[in-house]
């Protein structure tokens, strides 16, 4: 590190990466390019590496890549092609080859290219990753040439960047899974939280708890068994990106009701009775269904699936979910008045379904990541005593930085998935039929056009967003990164690309590289351009990003820009 | 003749409706088609087998007979797998054999207005089903409907019901912009036959814009050659026949919009001396938003003060008129913008003159409109020609006979006064149709998206924010507020997708199910017998309407989860939310 900071203040100064005429996105850390100029590849380019369960197939999946794509920039470089033996090898080497893909583990490389060879040198395997992903974006070509005369030096400024897809609300096929996966991996994103299962649809078999998907997927054919769940943590492996697993629990769990009616309150009730006040909503969307926590049966079924679950994901997180437990679906339940008339709260009983299994999923090693709702809800929620920092994360979703703030400022190390800015649904509309939001006399302001959210969230807004704003160096310290969620209600396999990307990439830089130049300004200017070329690499690998631009702008640098603000 | 045929089958549908009162059971039919028909008539819902050696005979005819033969392929391969199996009996009666298709004027070519008007008659103790089609463009629609009765393995038709069905509006449409970002012949095709299977009937192809120009003329060559984003993104006279027929076969008519005067930028590739402003930076810093060189990055308007424009333009046009039959033809003429022109020495020349900027607007109509009537077309503009608060014409210069108006602001309100001027008018209401609006704005370096964190989003960025929902369309009224005789002026709408934002990669989830909501409000309208909009009841249809888009290979976007299909009325909601 003592050598990385070292090398920035000596040589970051003069360079600057911007105007550079090669895109790495996430732009690296340091970028020294003494004289812009290219070389060719050799057809009989290879990567030497060493052997490792995962780094190798990682080796192999790049070398063909660059071997095979000939990408085509939307502006070709403006770099000489000098005339030298084309490069032969990039040569990596691993400093620790055994640290395992972890929370925290060391993502740093250093990338030299010459115009006689290639080196890398990385901290892990999994820094080896990020490395080989930012030379395959120094490529281009037919026949393949590669930017050369240059050394990145690049390590996150968060450990923890993440997308959370919600496979409850619809589903998505492991072919799916995978394409986004590979895709994060290619945007240096490292965790991918699977909201796994809701009160909608739960789609994981269970082999100590089959009734669960048994009764409550959407159908056989629209499940994942233990052998897909394990290709996706062997994908994830492959690309160093990390699957942290997530059952939401007490609440959002109607699904379960099917398999178990016993277990589950206000199940298959409708979800905002006419008339209702929202307070007495039984759930915040339909689905309805809560866990009894005064049953033990309840706690023979959650313990299966904690089990079963820490067994399928070998990650050291495991999401238990706690958000949006809502007061009327536990009173609709006879057991749970019996409680509440002895003068107990609904708190309480939140209470000892977290004190009941918040120590089991401790005791099988893991660090338990909850919703902000278990500590911060302003109706039912528990001491934050309860939940020692130590082995508790939180991830926050409401009130941008004001709950960032109350979190880390509890201790708690967080996860920043705020709504206003990484919820990647928002702004779509709602998804509740005879709304009668929408049939308004014309002229009505449509305001958020019924989306709880919206507006839509561009990439602009998720780049320039700053998750430690307000914190001091402390605090700071506690906020372990961010994840940008698609939640499902009106998502699924066709619209996941272009929901997804080139958002999530918004998100990628900002956390790996920062969203500000070397002077401090926010860089968003620069990056359109640099985004667009990155949207047409993802298209070229068969990703359907959405484009943030027309092809003009492109080509013409500079004259889509604004002078004036625009709002 | 044609009149007389549709009146008949009028009355036809009307004894029906009489003989068959009590029935309105549509509303709980396990079938669905989209958009709903008019008349449905079904006593006893059931279902019967269709022959593995089924066929459709129908009249010869050079665009019908491959459209059969389409939709044929599609019964007998499709194996459809609804969200919900219908739950329909499947009687023992024989197999149906055949679908006879009969056609009262087998000639009517496909043009504004003709007759799409069709009865679809599937007995359930025959073998043989019969399509009474008017023309044969509304035998496609019968057929649309007839393919949207079929479902499972082995395929199944739902039987013992009669269909009639006819149009509320006659031009239902969707815009494309190919000039922000280009779409490939490939997928216009993919959109007109989906377009089609929501029985949309006019593809407003905006081809070219001051960003890029595709559309290769013979005429003048250099106009894509050198305004096109490169020889691959270009539309060949080829490219454009084959748009044209894949029409013709699906009922679907091109109307082509070369847009001008402003939004020219592309032209000055070839011809810089033709185009005022081109090149330069759109909006000036520090420079109020009156002074902009254009509404958008890309400036250029052509210059109507120099004779070179009008052989440049006459050219494009007369070849675009060869290029494309239709007989609507879009002149464009939105967003001309002051500071384009005042840019350009010839122009300040003529102002200098006591003349104005809408004078110069008049030189340019008077002097195009002429020839693209002469040629046999009706021009259509956008209403900024004649309603644009600076630079606009006359209304005396375009007569109310040969030109149509298409309206993308305010709403109802331009609505009215687009018709109450006479004209007929096109609805594009942006506040409601604009299916681009919501997703932010794509100029960079934009202040607007770094704010202090208690900053209000407001409209994210897009102009005509938010993201226009499928409700929202649906629940659009666009003849509300007009007499009768306004409202006959209105022709239909169309949806827009402009491109600054949209590509291949997201145009069908973009456009769909969104277009589809339009394409019921404007076939057979949003509201159910008793007069209320039926948004609710078509929320459970759209749903499987969306599954059978994708199934036909159109990657259109979910309304709803999965559960809310499996739980009907589970997802309602009998409180506001907003």
């Amino acid at each position: 590190m003592i050598f990385h900071i070292l090398f920035i203040s000596l040589l970051t100064l003069l360079i600057s990466t911007v105007g550079s005429p090669m895109n790495i996105w996430p732009t690296p850390r340091s970028l020294t390019w003494t004289s812009p100029h290219a070389i060719l590849l050799s057809t009989s380019f290879t990567i030497n590496s060493p052997s490792h369960r995962y780094l190798t197939p990682a080796v192999n999946r790049y070398l063909r890549q660059i071997l095979t794509t000939h990408y085509t920039p939307l502006l070709p470089p403006t770099l000489n092609l000098t005339v030298t033996p084309p490069l032969q090898t990039l040569t990596i080497s691993v400093d620790d080859v055994t640290a395992p893909l972890s929370p925290s583990v060391n993502e740093s490389y250093t990338l030299t290219v010459t115009s006689h060879s290639a080196t890398m040198t990385s901290a892990t395997v999994w820094g080896a990753m990020r490395g080989l992903e930012t030379f395959s974006q120094l490529i281009w070509g037919d026949p393949t040439r590669i930017a050369s005369g240059l050394v990145v030096t690049d390590w996150p400024v968060f450990e923890h960047r993440g997308v959370m897809l919600d496979t409850g609300r619809n589903y998505y096929p492991v072919e799916d899974l995978i394409r986004l996966i590979g895709s994060m991996s290619a945007n240096k994103l490292n965790v991918f939280h699977w909201h796994l299962t809701d009160s909608q649809s739960f789609p994981l078999v269970l082999e100590s708890e089959p009734g669960l998907a048994g009764n409550g997927s959407y159908g056989s054919g629209m499940e994942y068994s233990r052998e897909d769940v394990e290709r996706v943590v062997e994908f994830g492996l492959e690309h160093g990106v990390r699957i942290v697993p997530e059952i939401d629990m007490p609440g959002h769990t109607g699904s379960w009701a099917e398999a178990y009616p016993d277990i589950v309150t206000c199940a298959n009730m409708f979800w905002w009775p006419a008339g209702a006040a929202w307070e007495d909503r039984l759930a915040s969307e339909p689905g309805t269904g809560h866990l009894n926590p005064l049953i033990p049966k309840t706690y023979d079924v959650v313990k299966n699936v904690v089990k079963e679950t820490t067994t399928l994901f070998p990650d050291s997180f495991y999401h238990a979910g706690a958000d949006e437990t809502v007061p009327s679906c536990w009173k609709a339940d006879p057991t749970i008045q019996a409680y509440l008339a002895n003068n107990g709260t609904l708190s309480q009983v939140l209470e000892i379904f977290i004190n009941n299994t918040n120590p089991y999923i401790v005791s099988l090693n893991r660090t338990t990541v909850y919703w902000e709702d278990v500590i911060l809800d302003a109706g039912i929620k528990v001491n934050p005593l309860t939940l020692p920092p130590e082995t508790t994360i939180m991830q926050t979703w409401n009130a941008g930085p004001d709950n960032t703030k109350r979190l880390v400022s509890a201790g708690y190390r967080t996860i920043v998935s705020s709504s206003d800015f990484y919820y990647l649904d928002c702004g779509h509309g709602d998804f509740t039929g005879n709304n009668s939001a929408y049939d308004q006399p014309p002229g009505f302001d449509q305001k958020k056009g019924g989306s709880w959210c919206g507006p839509f969230k561009t990439w602009q807004l998720i780049y320039n967003y700053d998750i430690t704003y307000g914190l001091n160096e402390t605090e700071a310290k506690l906020v372990l990164g961010g994840e940008v969620a698609l939640w499902s209600e009106q998502a699924d396999p066709t619209v996941l690309d272009s929901r997804m990307w080139p958002r999530a990439s918004a998100m990628a830089e900002s956390l790996w590289s920062g969203n500000r130049d070397e002077t401090g300004k926010k860089r968003s200017a620069d990056a359109t351009d640099r985004l667009s070329e990155w949207i047409h690499r993802m298209v070229s690998r068969g990703v359907k990003a959405e484009p943030i631009q027309p092809l003009w702008c492109i080509k013409n640098p500079g004259m889509c820009n604004t002078a004036n603000p625009i709002f | 003749m044609s009149t007389h045929i549709h009146s008949l089958i009028l009355i036809f549908q009307i004894l029906l409706t009489f003989i068959f009162p009590s029935i309105s059971a549509i509303d709980q039919s396990p079938i669905n088609i989209w958009p709903k028909p008019r008349s449905f008539t079904w006593t006893t819902p059931h279902a019967i087998l269709i022959s593995p050696s089924f066929t459709i005979t129908s009249p010869p005819h050079n665009y019908l007979s491959l459209a059969v033969n389409r939709y044929l392929r599609q019964i007998q391969t499709a194996q459809y797998k609804p969200l919900l199996i219908p739950a329909i009996n499947l009687t023992n009666s024989p197999p149906l054999q055949t679908l006879t298709i009969t056609i009262y004027d087998i000639n009517a070519p496909l043009s504004h207005g003709v007759n799409e008007s069709y009865t679809l008659t599937i007995p359930s103790n025959t073998t043989s089903a019969t399509l009474m089609a008017a023309t044969t463009w509304a035998a496609m629609r019968g057929l649309a409907s007839f393919s949207q009765l079929v479902w499972g393995n082995p395929a199944r038709v739902a039987a013992g019901l009669i269909i009639s069905d006819w149009p509320m509006f006659e031009h239902r449409g969707v815009l494309l912009d190919t000039s922000r970002n280009y779409f490939g012949v490939e997928t216009l095709l993919r959109l007109i036959g989906a377009m089609s299977a929501n029985k949309l009937n006019v593809f407003h192809w905006h081809i070219t814009d001051a960003q890029s120009f595709p559309l290769v003329l013979k005429s003048e060559p250099e106009l894509a050659r050198k305004g096109s984003y490169g020889p691959d993104m270009q539309y060949s006279a080829e490219d454009v026949k084959r748009v044209v027929e894949f029409g013709l076969e699906h009922g679907v008519r091109i109307i082509p919009e070369i847009d001008m005067p402003g939004h020219t930028g592309s032209w000055a590739e070839a011809y810089p001396e033709i185009v005022a402003c081109a090149n330069m930076f759109w909006w000036p810093a520090g420079a109020p938003w009156e002074d902009r060189l254009a509404a958008e990055p890309g400036t250029g308007h052509l210059n109507p003060v120099i004779p070179k424009t009008y052989e440049v333009v006459k050219n494009i046009i007369q070849e675009t008129t060869t290029l494309f039959p239709d007989s609507f033809y879009h002149g464009g003429a939105d967003e001309v913008v002051p500071g384009c022109w005042k840019a350009d020495p010839t122009i300040q020349n003529y102002l200098a003159g006591n003349k104005t900027l809408s004078q110069i607007l008049e030189i340019f109509i008077t002097t195009t409109n002429p020839f693209i009537t002469s040629l046999n077309r009706t021009a259509v503009y956008w209403e900024d020609v004649i309603l644009d608060a600076e630079i606009k014409v006359n209304a005396s210069v375009l007569p109310a006979e040969t030109t149509i108006m298409q309206t993308w602001n305010g709403g109802p309100t331009n609505i009215k006064r687009l018709v109450s001027a006479g004209y007929r008018t096109i609805v594009s209401s942006s506040d409601f149709y604009y299916l681009d609006c919501g997703h932010g704005d794509f100029t960079g370096n934009n202040s607007a998206y770094d704010q202090p964190f208690d900053f209000e989003q407001k409209k994210g960025g897009s102009w005509c924010n938010p993201f226009k929902t499928w409700q929202l369309i649906y629940n659009y009224d666009i003849t509300d507020g007009l007499t009768k005789d306004e409202a006959k002026l209105v022709l239909g709408g169309e949806v827009a997708l402009w491109s600054e934002q949209s590509d291949p990669g997201v145009l069908d989830s973009r456009i769909w199910p969104r277009a589809s909501a339009m394409a019921e409000a404007l076939w057979s309208g949003n509201r159910d017998e008793t007069g209320m909009k039926r948004y609710a009841d078509a929320t459970d249809r759209l749903n499987e309407w969306v599954n059978r888009m994708v199934s036909l290979g159109v990657q259109a976007e979910p309304i709803q989860p999965l559960w809310c299909v499996r739980n009907p009325g589970m997802c309602n909601t009998y409180n506001p939310i907003f």
